[in-house]
């Protein structure tokens, strides 16, 4: 023992601190990437010698560069983000429907549908006049319109979440590939040296990423990797390095999800799949706008039965019997004006007494009276009241999605923040370590140029 | 809790979001002056708002309805009216005719006035509106009288219009019974046929048959009653339908009234939110820059 050792430990000090800074600059240079977690050094004392008689340590030297990372704040994340993924889709197309419904501030189906029945009411005025038997087809191709145009917002909105399931299922594709590949090279890494901590980050960012898309569960292995899980199924995504995948068959006009889980065969999953984007896009799609269609196509098939029925009963201005007023197959996309509609002498305003007279009202009063008859829900309820509640039920959808979201937004937030609080970089830490490390760096240079003054003064003695 | 740069800029960007959302959703109240703007704003006002809407665009209809019938009536009234007259001057004019008369001038006189008051009841009898023969019943594009038997060639349908919900009102009388009611078949105001009455006077004053003059002058008067009542009928339905439009104007204010309650903004509210939004806006704003600013490198 001797002085080459002050000089060793020294030297030691050097190293080691310009890693500590190199540590520190990766911090700072990582400050704004998202799923980064800060690291530090860990810095422990070298072997003790008993060179001088009794143990000294040998310098510093580095233990393992370690990344702040707290596995029960990801769980968590996973399972809220989930959560706020379904409910973020769901509220999005939830409002772009809305407009479609927005009779407060717009005329639409219901003024339509009231326009409709009023015109009848002004045929009953002048049952003979050409003008009100003009108004009475224009309303009712109106009418029409207004069914086509509800109907086809709400299937093109359908139409749009089936398509979606194409970038979506390819996106997850490549998320559940890279975790796999990750898993791997994570595996790899740490098996040859140390903590492979930037790729663990990327794969824990991509859990997060992918849990917004459908719900998973995971676990980490005690090799580096993560498994994931597909939790509405409870089939293996990524095992180690393996994968599963996700593809998409088509039946009776849309997709299906299908899912070949790790070492497993490929099936059809769509009805299981209720939870994240994925989910909620699949709900969309079959549960909650064909709920809305429904709805529409019961309103339209049931106005077109009663009015064709009254119309049918009552005589025209020639004094032939009612044509039907509307051809329907029930739903709202396919009712149409009947094409033999067309002359101002067919609307039947008369009714069917045993002489025929062109200036009979009395089937005209009939249909305007179809108005305020309830006829809709089990004759619980009129045409336009129907109509009222379902906007306020969409309203009530879209109110309430909304508050989920901001709910969900604000969890995740508070989630995020934790996270930030172990994992994030502070500048202020980080810069204050960097003077810490200078100064230390300083030190252990003074110690070596002092051990060399030292060794100066003792060749000296001997010259 | 270890806070770090970042901590504060993510909650400083969450709290200016929320508080931007705060000031466009007054912004948005302020400039369209509705509270509701869609469904989803108030699902619960907005259902009962289209109710409301629903129950005006209704109400508006029955005026309509209201107004339109009152002009059918008002002219059913005029024609009436005229009849009446025209009865009332056949009635003077039978009267001098009473004890007969030899004086041919005389009878021819009397025979020409008979018949060109008879005409005039025809014409009243026709009296159109629009292209509407109002007295035709529903047989109502041609003309519904002529001055020979059986005169009347309408039908005896009752028009109804609805002026409320669930409520008729019959806006015509059929031209037999004011007229020819003998071969009516609802006789509400008597069963004279005027115009019988009249061909019966004049065959009995050409003939100067005295009796027969007298029975048929008194049929004529019987015909003025039947006239003047249907007359009363129609300003009691006239009085009606005036006191209908005035229930459904009080309605309609009232229904407005809901709706103004629900949907109308309040500004004087909005105006002071306004500005402690925006107070508070600002302030997380200005405290943002400053604490964003905030780092240790300034001092190194």
């Amino acid at each position: 023992m001797g002085l080459s050792t002050a000089l060793e430990i020294g030297k030691s000090g050097l190293t080691i601190y310009r890693v500590a800074t190199e540590v520190t600059s990766q911090n700072i240079a990582n400050v704004n990437t998202p799923g980064y977690s800060r690291q530090r050094i860990i810095l422990e004392s070298a072997p003790p010698t008993t060179a001088n008689g009794f143990p000294l340590g040998s310098g510093v030297r580095i233990g393992s560069v370690e990344r702040y990372y707290d596995g029960l704040i990801q769980k968590q994340l996973v399972n809220a983000q989930t959560t706020q993924g379904f409910d973020t889709t769901k509220s999005n197309v939830l409002q772009q429907i809305e407009p479609t419904f927005n009779e407060v501030a717009n005329d639409g189906l219901g003024t339509a549908i009231a326009d409709f029945f009023g015109s009848w009411q002004d045929l009953s005025l002048n049952p003979a006049g050409s003008t009100e038997r003009q108004t009475v087809i224009t309303r009712a191709q109106l009418l029409v319109d207004n069914f086509h145009s509800v109907s086809s917002a709400l299937t093109d909105a359908a139409t749009t979440q089936d398509q979606s399931l194409v970038p979506l299922v390819n996106d997850m594709n490549v998320t559940l590939q890279s975790i796999a590949k990750l898993n791997g090279q994570i595996r790899y890494t740490e098996q040859s040296s140390g903590n492979a901590n930037e790729m663990r980050d990327q794969r824990d960012q991509l859990v997060r990423d992918l849990s917004k898309q459908t719900g998973i569960s995971f676990t980490e292995n005690s090799d580096g990797t993560t498994d994931v899980v597909f939790k509405d199924t409870g089939a293996a995504l990524v095992t180690g390095s393996n994968f599963g995948t996700f593809s998409l068959t088509v039946n009776a006009g849309k997709y299906d999800i299908n899912l070949a889980p790790v070492g497993g065969a490929s099936a059809v999953v769509t009805p299981s799949v209720v939870s994240g984007s994925l989910g909620a896009t699949i709900a969309l799609r079959d549960t909650i706008i064909p709920g809305y269609l429904a709805q529409v196509d019961s309103l339209a098939s049931t106005i077109a039965t009663q009015v064709n029925t009254i119309h049918q009963g009552g005589r025209d201005l020639v004094g032939a019997n009612g044509l039907p007023v509307f051809n329907t197959s029930g739903s709202a996309a396919t009712i149409t004006l009947n094409p033999a509609i067309t002359r101002t002498t067919i609307a039947a305003a008369a009714g069917a007494p045993a002489v025929f007279a062109a200036g009979d009202n009395s089937n005209a009063l009939l249909l305007a009276q179809l108005k305020g008859a309830n006829t809709m829900a089990g004759n619980t309820t009129t045409f336009n009241s129907f109509f009222s509640s379902m906007v306020s039920t969409i309203g009530l959808d879209v109110q309430s999605s909304k508050n989920t979201v901001s709910q969900d937004e604000a969890f995740v937030k508070q989630l995020a923040a934790l996270r930030e609080s172990s994992s994030g970089v502070s500048l202020d830490e980080e810069l204050a370590n960097l003077i810490k490390y200078q100064r230390s760096y300083q030190a252990s240079a003074k110690l070596i140029s002092t051990a060399s003054d030292m060794l100066d003064i003792a060749l000296n003695m001997v010259r | 809790m270890r806070i770090t740069a970042n901590t504060s800029s993510e909650n400083a960007l969450y709290n200016i979001q929320q508080g931007r959302a705060r000031l466009d959703k007054i912004n948005e109240l302020i400039s369209s002056g509705q509270n509701i703007n869609r469904p989803s704003d108030d699902p619960i006002s907005s259902n009962l708002l289209l109710g409301v809407a629903d129950k005006i665009q209704s109400g508006d209809q029955y005026m309509s309805n209201i107004s339109k019938s009152q002009i059918q009536l008002k002219i059913t009234n005029t024609a009436i009216q005229g009849m009446t007259d025209t009865l009332k001057l056949a009635k003077t004019l039978a009267n001098t005719l009473v004890n007969g008369s030899t004086d041919a001038g005389v009878i021819s006189s009397a025979v020409n006035q008979l018949q060109s008051l008879k005409q005039q009841m025809v014409d009243m009898g026709n009296m159109q509106y629009g292209d509407t023969y109002i007295f035709g019943g529903a047989d109502n594009t041609t003309a519904p009288f002529s001055a020979t038997a059986p005169y009347y060639s309408g039908d005896e349908t009752t028009l109804k219009v609805e002026i409320g919900k669930a409520t008729n009102q019959q806006i015509n009388i059929p031209g037999n019974q004011i007229l020819t009611a003998d071969t009516a078949a609802s006789q509400p105001y008597g069963n004279i046929n005027v115009f019988q009455a009249f061909d019966d006077l004049i065959a009995a004053v050409t003939a100067n048959n005295v009796p027969a003059i007298i029975i048929s002058s008194q049929a004529l008067s019987d015909g003025s009653k039947q006239v003047t009542s249907a007359q009363n009928d129609i300003l009691t339905r006239i009085v009606r339908l005036d006191s209908a439009e005035k229930m459904n104007t009080n309605n309609k204010n009232t229904l407005l009234t809901i709706a103004g309650n629900i949907q109308n903004v309040d500004y004087a509210k909005l105006g002071v939110e306004l500005t402690q939004q925006q107070t508070a806006f600002n302030a997380s704003l200005s405290a943002t820059a400053k604490i964003t600013q905030l780092s240790l490198l300034d001092y190194l």
